[in-house]
């Protein structure tokens, strides 16, 4: 199944991108994408234990399950105000 | 509970935001707090912050913070303005209104609403030196 990603802040200057498009096999969780991540772009390996992710507009944790089509976002802790 | 959000890369007016304060007779507490870009960022001099947004998801989240907070306390109304783009030092970059029956609880939410905001919004800020 085909996920899209897309990174925000530094994330973006990291892997040289915006988004991507990433191929996982049925019932791949978000867990399974980063491992997939960090082998494309090694960059982020030193922030994956802080790196937030949200599909759609909501966070979901490592175990989430993903589903064709879902937006994956990545990106470091947020720093508003 | 009224509310209003704006996520705007213009300026942050506060005249113009006072002017439309709206309040009823039960309401004795308005806390207002300005967020204002500082002049050093991690011991270094800067001109300004990139202020970065995941706008829809942005506003999402606040919304949620907006329904918890509605949960916890007797707020009659909420209004948050965070800036996007380049804010320079000095400009502010957040502005929050909070309006209750007393002070307890309108600075409770207020605080709470602010921290909440900067452990879930997705909102970055990058240092332009």
């Amino acid at each position: 199944m085909e996920i899209t990603i897309h990174f925000y802040s530094y994330f973006k200057d990291l892997t040289g991108c915006e988004q991507t498009i990433m191929t996982l096999p049925p019932g791949g969780t978000i867990s399974d994408l980063l491992h997939q991540m960090i082998r494309r772009f090694p960059e982020l390996g030193p922030m994956q234990n802080s790196t937030l992710t949200a599909v759609g507009v909501e966070y979901q944790g490592r175990g989430y399950v993903l589903q064709e089509g879902d937006e994956v976002s990545l990106f470091p802790p947020v720093q508003g105000g | 509970m009224k509310r209003q959000l704006i996520i705007t890369s213009e300026r942050i007016d506060e005249p113009a935001l006072l002017l439309k304060r709206r309040m009823s007779d039960g309401m004795g507490a308005v806390v207002c707090f300005l967020g204002v870009v500082r002049g050093t960022e991690e011991d270094r001099t800067i001109s300004a912050l990139e202020y970065e947004a995941f706008l829809r998801m942005a506003e999402h989240q606040f919304n949620l913070l907006f329904d918890e907070m509605e949960k916890r306390w007797p707020i009659e109304s909420v209004r948050l303005v965070h800036r996007i783009g380049t804010v320079q030092v000095n400009e502010p970059s957040l502005w929050v209104e909070v309006i209750a029956p007393h002070r307890g609880e309108a600075f409770a939410a207020s605080q709470w609403l602010i921290d909440e905001m900067k452990r879930v919004v997705p909102i970055w800020k990058k240092p332009r030196l």
